[in-house]
């Protein structure tokens, strides 16, 4: 009995993701590389951490895609993606204000917030997944739906909320660096190994890689997907709480993340040998986008750029994957 | 896990049944109280044409679908209500035809999911104990050595079926479920499966295996059950009864039938093929088909043969000769240059390139020729019902009606439409590339039938098949391609696989086989895949 064959595939594939990933890193490091020549102090820790902090909003909410999309696959059409994302940051920094304003303590302020991001989640998760209609769509009037409320409570006003958490999160931690530079890598931390290390997360990218799979396998798939839009509204209103704290209070327009979020979660995909989204890829292009901004602003570039980087970017990660994925099959 | 029921079940007992099993789907009766009665350490085995019921009685075993009637019982446990993971619970375990696996995983990550090992009391995946079991149960039961980090989606067809079963075993199954475990396997390998599902028998495991390969079934199980039209309509030991006793239980019909002979007469040339080459492909390939032709055309892969069929779609960039249609020299840069030459290909993928699910019957069978359903640029709805109809009749596809979306039909049902959406161009030149592969007995006649009516019509056809009784059965000629030449050409009347494997395998001394159709076409991808 020889033994079968051990080839992998005919090599050309595997390359192909092993050359996108090394050329995202490439790419990132020569960005990074230009701005520290071209930006005196944009290496400097205070920049740094500057950046990790200024990042840590929309990391949280990229964490929250991500997750989305890993149950839900990679079909940018049909796949899994949460819309309502940004809105629903908006409207629980809403509640948060509100709640302060009128005298709750932290913890009633804390608590509704991430029970309104929760529902937000459920709200998308019932939609998807009981009611079975197409995420983009489900996910797009759950946004108008967060986007109504947040006008109605706020009259689309700016509300200044102050509190101890609020000056905790707001303030420096140990080193002098900014706590919300710690808590985006906690977060990332923690959701790296739930996502990336335990049976669940295994689930979970089983679910969105082949649903069928899934199922044999003994997976409730319907639960876990369920499960990715609540955790992905928690992140909303988690994020939420970070965008209070850094800009004391809440304010209008948190809609205008959505494209960054979309961006991120999409770009980090490159970063992955399997060409999966990944916690870990995600925070390595919310850092990308954070340092390119920064890069920006240091070297005077106009900050309309930004946008049409972003398209450029989601566009870059959508149609490299999307090549990639098809020389492999 | 292990086996806590087998102890009370004697070996010869019924460890599995499934009695008046009903489902219907939009309108079909898939299942028409059907049973099935396996034993406790047997190898049962499970045949019927495509659409007989098969898939559908084994997804309900599964838990898939719910049946609208009739009861199971699963190591004397009535179920009534079975779920995938209660059916995993009761020990029965499936190697599934589409080989779900999870392309993106590890074949450690794909073979533990759903019974992940933690490291200890805290939840997190053992990925190193993962990877060593995943490797030791390789070795043991394949000794197959595949790096642990290797993915699923960097596999061979084959290494991902064994994953499969490797995941199965490493669960200690009661009862494992294989549906048509061998479609892509190479000889040794079957060998090499069937030494396994014996060792399991004599281990007191039970095996219900389900292929088309009716010489496989002869030679590995205990006991047949035969579908037919979603009923059961005999359970026979293989080893007492002959392979042809079986054929004619799944098809009312006898065996020699199986070939329609036309007796057409071979026109003009219509296709004249002049020292063609594409790189890396075929070399210098020079033939000529004629009106009313079918020309076989057969070889390992890797013979040429697929390309120079692709090339002759425009698919494959050729390097240097010529090819002539009718009597024009003519060049083909592209699939649509070579329908406006009246040309016709029915690529082997057709469930990849080939239904539209939710579309109905109708829609998929003349979406490829809607211009010649149109007038002033309208559909005429007439005409398209009226080819639909008769394509229906043709290759008896069973279907509720013309407008029924082809996902509710069986996968042997839906082949049958996609065939039919190419044929019902009219071309005068066919390229056909394995139009019979995966497609079960009876729809094999229909397809012989109508290429037979195709050639009669006057339309030239270019078979490719790895198939060689089929090519010996219906083709005029037989062109045989070996590393990128041609290696002999042979009339059916006086040759026999036989002559045509030692041809493609570049062998004189070659055994073959028996008079199925399977070892044959087995043999042949054995020997290409590991020669």
């Amino acid at each position: 009995m020889e033994p079968v064959a051990t080839s992998g595939g005919d090599g050309f594939q595997v390359n192909g993701a092993v050359l996108l990933r090394a050329g995202s890193l490439i790419g990132f490091g020569l960005v990074i590389g230009y701005f520290a020549l071209a930006a005196p102090g944009f290496l400097s820790v205070g920049n740094i951490t500057n950046v990790l902090e200024q990042s840590a909003i929309l990391g949280v909410l990229s964490f929250g895609m991500t997750i989305v999309m890993i149950a839900g696959g990679s079909n940018v059409v049909t796949g899994g993606i949460d819309l309502s994302i940004a809105n629903n940051l908006g409207l629980s920094a809403a509640v948060y204000a509100i709640l302060l304003k009128i005298g709750q303590p932290d913890v009633v302020a804390l608590g509704f917030t991430l029970l309104t991001g929760l529902g937000i989640g459920l709200l998308n998760a019932i939609a998807v997944v009981a009611i079975g209609i197409l995420p983009l769509i489900a996910t797009l009037t759950v946004m108008n739906i967060c986007a109504g409320f947040e006008l109605v409570i706020t009259q689309n006003t700016v509300l200044q909320a102050s509190s101890p958490l609020l000056a905790v999160l707001a303030g420096d931690g140990p080193f002098g660096i900014a706590t919300l530079a710690y808590l985006l890598l906690i977060v990332a931390l923690v959701l790296i190994v739930v996502i990336q290390y335990t049976p669940f997360g295994l689930r979970l990218y089983a679910v969105g890689g082949f649903r069928e799979a899934a199922l044999a396998a003994g997976v409730s798939v319907d639960w876990y997907i369920a499960t990715s839009y609540i955790l992905s509204g928690i992140c909303g209103s988690i994020g939420a709480v970070l965008s209070v704290a850094l800009l004391s209070g809440s304010s209008t327009g948190s809609g205008d993340m959505l494209l960054s979020v979309v961006a991120t979660a999409l770009l980090g995909v490159v970063f992955s040998r399997r060409l999966v989204p990944t916690i870990s890829g995600s925070l390595l292009s919310v850092l990308f986008i954070g340092f390119l901004i920064n890069g920006f602003q240091l070297t005077n570039i106009s900050s309309y750029w930004v946008n049409g980087v972003e398209g450029l970017l989601i566009l870059f990660a959508v149609a490299t994957t999307s090549l990639v994925r098809r020389i492999e099959t | 896990m292990i086996n806590h029921f087998s102890a009370t079940q004697a070996k010869g007992d019924p460890v599995l049944t499934m009695h008046g099993i009903v489902k219907t789907f939009g309108g079909v009766r898939a299942l028409d109280g059907a049973n099935l009665e396996v034993d406790t350490g047997s190898i049962h085995g499970l045949v019927g044409q495509n659409g007989a019921g098969k898939s559908t009685l084994i997804k309900i075993l599964a838990g898939f679908h719910r049946p609208d009637a009739g009861s199971i019982s699963i190591r004397g446990m009535h179920c009534q209500h079975l779920t995938p993971r209660r059916v995993e619970h009761l020990g029965v375990h499936f190697i599934h035809q589409d080989r779900l696996l999870v392309p993106t995983f590890t074949v450690a990550e794909a073979m533990f999911l759903g019974a992940e090992p933690g490291i200890g009391p805290i939840p997190l995946l053992n990925r190193r104990e993962m990877a060593r079991q995943a490797t030791a149960i390789l070795r043991y039961h394949f000794d197959v050595r595949l790096p642990g980090g290797a993915l699923i989606s960097e596999l061979t067809p084959a290494e991902r079926q064994i994953v499969q079963i490797s995941r199965a075993l490493l669960r200690d199954p009661a009862i494992l479920v294989f549906d048509e475990p061998t479609a892509a396997l190479v000889r040794q390998e079957v060998d090499r499966l069937f030494e396994i599902i014996r060792r399991l028998r004599a281990k007191g495991l039970t095996t219900v295996y389900i292929s088309h390969y009716l010489s496989e079934i002869e030679s590995l199980c205990d006991q047949v059950t035969v579908l037919r039209n979603g009923v059961d309509v005999g359970r026979i030991n293989p080893k007492s009864s002959s392979t042809s006793e079986i054929v004619s239980l799944m098809l009312n019909r006898d065996i020699e039938e199986m070939f329609p002979k036309k007796a057409v007469s071979v026109g003009e040339p219509v296709l004249k093929l002049n020292k063609l080459s594409a790189r890396g492909a075929f070399i210098e390939i020079s033939l000529t088909l004629h009106r009313g032709e079918i020309l076989g055309l057969t070889g390992l892969l890797g013979s040429g043969a697929k390309e120079l069929v692709k090339s002759l779609f425009g698919l494959v960039r050729l390097q240097g000769g010529t090819i002539e249609i009718g009597s024009d020299r003519t060049e083909i840069p592209s699939p649509p240059s070579a329908v406006a030459k009246k040309l016709a290909l029915v690529p082997e993928d057709r469930r990849a390139h080939g239904v539209a699910l939710q579309m109905s019957v109708r829609e998929n069978m003349t979406l490829a020729s809607l211009g010649r359903f149109a007038r002033f640029g309208f559909l005429q709805l007439s005409r398209e019902k009226a080819t639909t109809n008769e394509l229906i009749r043709k290759l008896s596809i069973r279907t509720a009606s013309q407008t029924s979306p082809v996902r509710d039909l069986s996968g042997g049902n839906q082949q049958k439409v996609v065939l039919a959406k190419w044929l019902s161009r009219q071309s005068a030149i066919y390229l056909l590339d394995e139009p019979t592969v995966g497609v079960d007995v009876g729809a094999k006649v229909e397809i012989y039938r109508l290429i037979g009516e195709l050639a009669e019509q006057g339309a030239g056809i270019l078979l490719l098949s790895s198939d060689l009784l089929e090519l010996l059965g219906i083709a005029d000629r037989i062109l045989v391609m070996y590393r990128g030449q041609l290696a002999g050409e042979f009339d059916p009347g006086n040759s026999t696989s036989a002559d045509l494997l030692s041809c493609a395998t570049g062998t004189s001394t070659l055994r073959t086989g028996t008079e199925t159709m399977a070892p044959a076409q087995r043999t042949m991808l054995g020997k290409d895949r590991l020669g």
